[in-house]
């Protein structure tokens, strides 16, 4: 199950302005030499960047999906590959969300332990997914290339006590969203030790779930209510950023 | 926002009172190039603000600032410009930038993070003016904190430089960095500079001597200098001078033999000269002895005042530099245009690069004052308003125009093109303003039929109709920079093209065009056989085999840049270099 092998990368960015992001390199570019996770990797290297160094508009997440996205095209190095990306911008001045999604990663805001904000999938057909790409020349044309502008952006007020679960589609396709909201039952405080150990213990159990033959997985469900009959999870790269909306200490 | 100092008490050089203050820089105000593109953050020198993203690591990273030249490439092209007569020996800055940081202080050290190539800043310098004070400052002045000539630094590794900085008479927030890059064997690239100083003035030792302001004016630091434009100013009008009994052998030397040997002398001296007697005074103030006037050494003291006294003896300046100077108030509009009204008449070249106090007015002047201008250069002028350069179309004997980093817009730019049919020489690398580059290539194609050079570097939308056009026009050009233009396709066929349309080309450069190939390499191999330098970073699609097709028939080959090219690895390199020794091959590399 799942031809695409991935390398997501994640960052947390500093500053006043708190946005994890994740973005999901696609694995079918090992065929051209290319480090698939290189792509992904220096996408969100750079949207932490740009955060750092305050070079963005908090309410317009697409806009730092969109400088990054051409920033890579001004690396000397020749970058090849594709990613989707999910970006995540907690304004703490206004207390809003703003969230900019291309493709199947995504978000979820949990409170009262119920889910109430997520992102939507970006797919133009069955497992593939809206992707940011820079393609070889001899390639272009060819190589599935969505433009930043194409992401789904929304924004909403938030609360104290939020969590804002950002990942990649190796999470949703394998765990739904009742264990996964279980498991962040568990998360008792706010402190970082907590939060990490919450993190990860979603992402294994993800994991484990994906390389379960008989389990089914919501990738599976999906693909029998879209007539392929099977079961399972699916064998993915899982990434898992948790955060939660905290009375700021310095 | 981002914290940009931080305190720290040092209990060692400073008494507990004084505390030592490290800052990082907190912008960058003014450069004179960068290699990258604006609004981007990607070799660009506002990453010298700020705290380093690379240092301790070596290596060529988008997160550093770099200066768009290095070595001396760019002397040996055809759109080299030639030296300014009477240039001091000792000014030998070829780029600056300019850093504010957030408290005013005292220096102590002034500590630059280089990651790559470093060893070229070659002057430190600090102002009194606080850029961030709502008040406009009493007196600008600026002093040179450190200064050497040029030397090899022999590895490319990052190095944290440290030089020893003079004391300061005044506190300042506003430093500026100027290099030489002649002697570098890439890019330098620097990541940050970190400014030490105390609050309050420190208090010296009885070993040192008080250094008054206007000590520095004296004449041993001008002399170590070279830029006494001081004395210049308060020596300039004095007109009582002491007839002497004879002028020694000078009376016996015919008058061409004198205007000779003042020919030798740098500017303040040539002023200094004419203090000394009637005789001399009169040589020195020949306007013959100021047909080449350099004033771009003297940027940190030409003001209004210097003008109006120069004006007098400047009546046939043939060639004037003003690069760099009259910032920060020294120049006005009205005391540089009272200066062209005097002196503009002669003009044929005219050096404006970094003369942020032009605006529309002056540009109206020159165009009006200057009608034998032929070459004018307005690098980096960034504030000068696209209006501006509506003037330009006047002057139609232009040979050379640069309008690097300007913001030049399109209709302004066809009129110069459409009026100006003697240009050889263009450069319009990062002139962003300008919507449709292929439409400005059909014109130039067109109209400019005696064209050399053209730079159209970062030039971001221009296609392969645009180089048609351009190279079925301009059949005389020796030097073409395409780099970083991704709109430009290989498959095309418009490289191919080029090289078979434009057989006398010294220098191309492809930069970051990632579709360039092993055909496009053979076919400057078959047609371009004068090319000196090649630039081809960062394609993935060229191979060694055609590299040695290039290097075995394009016999002036002397620079090669394979920058990360990956089909051409570190081995290839030592191999085309033992068959082609003579030949410079730069592999950049990041890690």
């Amino acid at each position: 199950m799942g031809r695409r092998e991935s390398k997501d990368k994640g960052f947390e960015a500093a500053a006043s302005m708190l946005g994890p992001g994740v973005a999901d390199g696609v694995g079918g570019w090992r065929d051209y030499g290319v480090d698939p996770s290189q792509f992904s990797g220096t996408l969100m290297r750079t949207c932490e960047r740009l955060v750092k160094e305050g070079r963005f508009v908090p309410s317009n997440p697409i806009g730092i999906l969109t400088t990054s996205y051409c920033e890579l095209l001004q690396n000397k190095v020749p970058l090849l590959g594709s990613s989707t990306a999910c970006i995540v911008v907690l304004d703490r001045t206004s207390h809003r969300l703003h969230t900019a999604n291309l493709g199947d990663s995504g978000f979820l805001v949990v409170r009262g332990g119920e889910v109430v904000h997520r992102s939507d999938e970006q797919q133009h057909y069955f497992n593939t997914p809206f992707q940011l790409s820079i393609a070889p020349p001899e390639a272009e044309g060819v190589v599935l290339s969505d433009s930043p502008d194409a992401a789904d952006s929304t924004s909403f007020d938030v609360q104290l006590g939020d969590i804002i679960l950002t990942a990649t589609d190796g999470l949703f396709d394998n765990m739904p969203d009742y264990m996964i909201l279980q498991e962040l039952k568990k998360l008792k405080n706010s402190n970082y030790e907590s939060i990490q150990q919450t993190a990860r213990s979603i992402a294994e159990q993800a994991h484990e779930l994906a390389y379960d033959p008989n389990y089914m997985s919501p990738f599976a469900q999906f693909a029998c209510d879209n007539g392929l009959n099977v079961r399972g999870g699916k064998p993915d790269d899982i990434t898992v950023l948790l955060s939660i909306v905290a009375e700021y200490t310095d | 926002m981002m914290n940009s100092h931080r305190t720290i008490v040092s209990n060692s050089r400073t008494s507990p009172l004084n505390a030592e203050v490290v800052q990082y820089a907190k912008e960058v105000v003014d450069f004179s190039s960068h290699y990258g593109s604006e609004n981007s953050m990607s070799y660009t020198m506002w990453n010298l603000a700020g705290v380093p993203n690379v240092f301790p690591s070596s290596g060529d990273f988008t997160q550093t600032a770099v200066f768009r030249t290095y070595g001396t490439w760019w002397d040996q092209c055809p759109s080299a410009s030639l030296p300014f007569r009477r240039t001091p020996p000792n000014f030998q800055s070829q780029d600056y930038v300019e850093l504010t940081f957030e408290q005013q202080v005292y220096p102590t050290a002034v500590h630059i993070l280089e990651t790559y190539h470093p060893g070229a800043v070659i002057r430190i310098l600090a102002c009194s003016a606080n850029p961030y004070s709502p008040n406009p400052p009493a007196e600008v002045r600026w002093e040179i904190l450190w200064s050497e000539k040029p030397t090899k630094v022999n590895a490319s590794q990052a190095r944290q430089f440290k030089p020893c900085v003079k004391q300061l008479n005044f506190p300042t927030n506003l430093i500026r960095l100027e290099v030489n890059s002649s002697l570098l064997d890439y890019y330098t690239e620097l990541d940050a500079v970190v400014l030490h100083g105390t609050k309050d003035k420190p208090v010296l030792s009885l070993k040192t001597s008080i250094i008054d302001m206007n000590d520095l004016e004296g004449d041993d630091y001008e002399e170590k200098d070279g830029c006494g434009m001081d004395s210049l100013n308060k020596k300039f009008s004095s007109t009582a001078l002491r007839e002497g009994p004879n002028n020694g052998y000078f009376d016996r030397l015919p008058y061409e033999l004198i205007q000779l040997i003042l020919n030798h002398l740098t500017l303040p001296d040539l002023c200094r000269l004419a203090q000394t007697c009637k005789l001399l005074n009169q040589h020195c103030c020949d306007p013959l002895q100021y047909i080449h006037l350099n004033l771009q050494p003297y940027w940190a003291k030409l003001n209004d005042t210097s003008l109006e006294f120069l004006q007098a003896r400047c009546t046939l300046v043939q060639w004037l530099n003003l690069s760099w100077t009259g910032n920060r108030g020294f120049i006005s509009v009205s005391g540089f245009s009272r200066f062209l009204k005097v002196c503009g008449h002669e003009l044929v070249r005219l050096e404006l690069s970094c003369s942020h106090f032009l605006n529309e007015t002056c540009l109206e002047v020159i165009s009006e004052m200057c009608p034998n201008l032929q070459e004018l250069n307005l690098s980096s002028c960034d504030k000068l308003p696209p209006p501006a350069f509506n003037h330009i179309a006047k002057l139609c004997s232009l040979k050379r125009l640069v309008l690097y980093r300007t913001k030049i817009e399109q209709t302004a730019l066809l009129s110069i093109l459409n009026f100006c049919s003697e240009l050889q020489h263009l450069s319009l690398g990062s002139c962003v303003m300008i919507e449709d580059y292929d439409v400005i290539a059909s014109m130039i194609g067109a109209k400019c039929k005696k064209l050399q050079t053209l730079d159209l570097w970062r030039c971001k939308n221009i296609t392969e109709n645009g180089i048609a056009e351009l190279a079925s026009g301009c059949l005389l050009l020796e030097e073409l920079d395409l780099g970083w233009c991704p709109t430009l396709q290989s498959s095309t066929g418009c490289f191919a093209r080029l090289a078979r349309q434009l057989p006398n080309l010294q220098k191309l450069f492809l930069t970051a065009n990632r579709s360039v190939c092993d055909t496009d390499v053979e076919e400057l191999a078959s047609n371009c056989i004068r090319l000196q330098q090649l630039d081809i970073l960062g394609t993935r699609m060229v191979s060694p085999a055609s590299l040695r097709k290039l290097l075995e028939s394009c016999k002036d080959l002397s620079l090669l840049d394979v920058s990360f090219c990956s089909q051409i690895d570190n081995r290839a390199v030592l191999e085309l270099n033992s068959s082609f020794p003579k030949v410079f091959i730069k592999k950049s590399f990041t890690q």
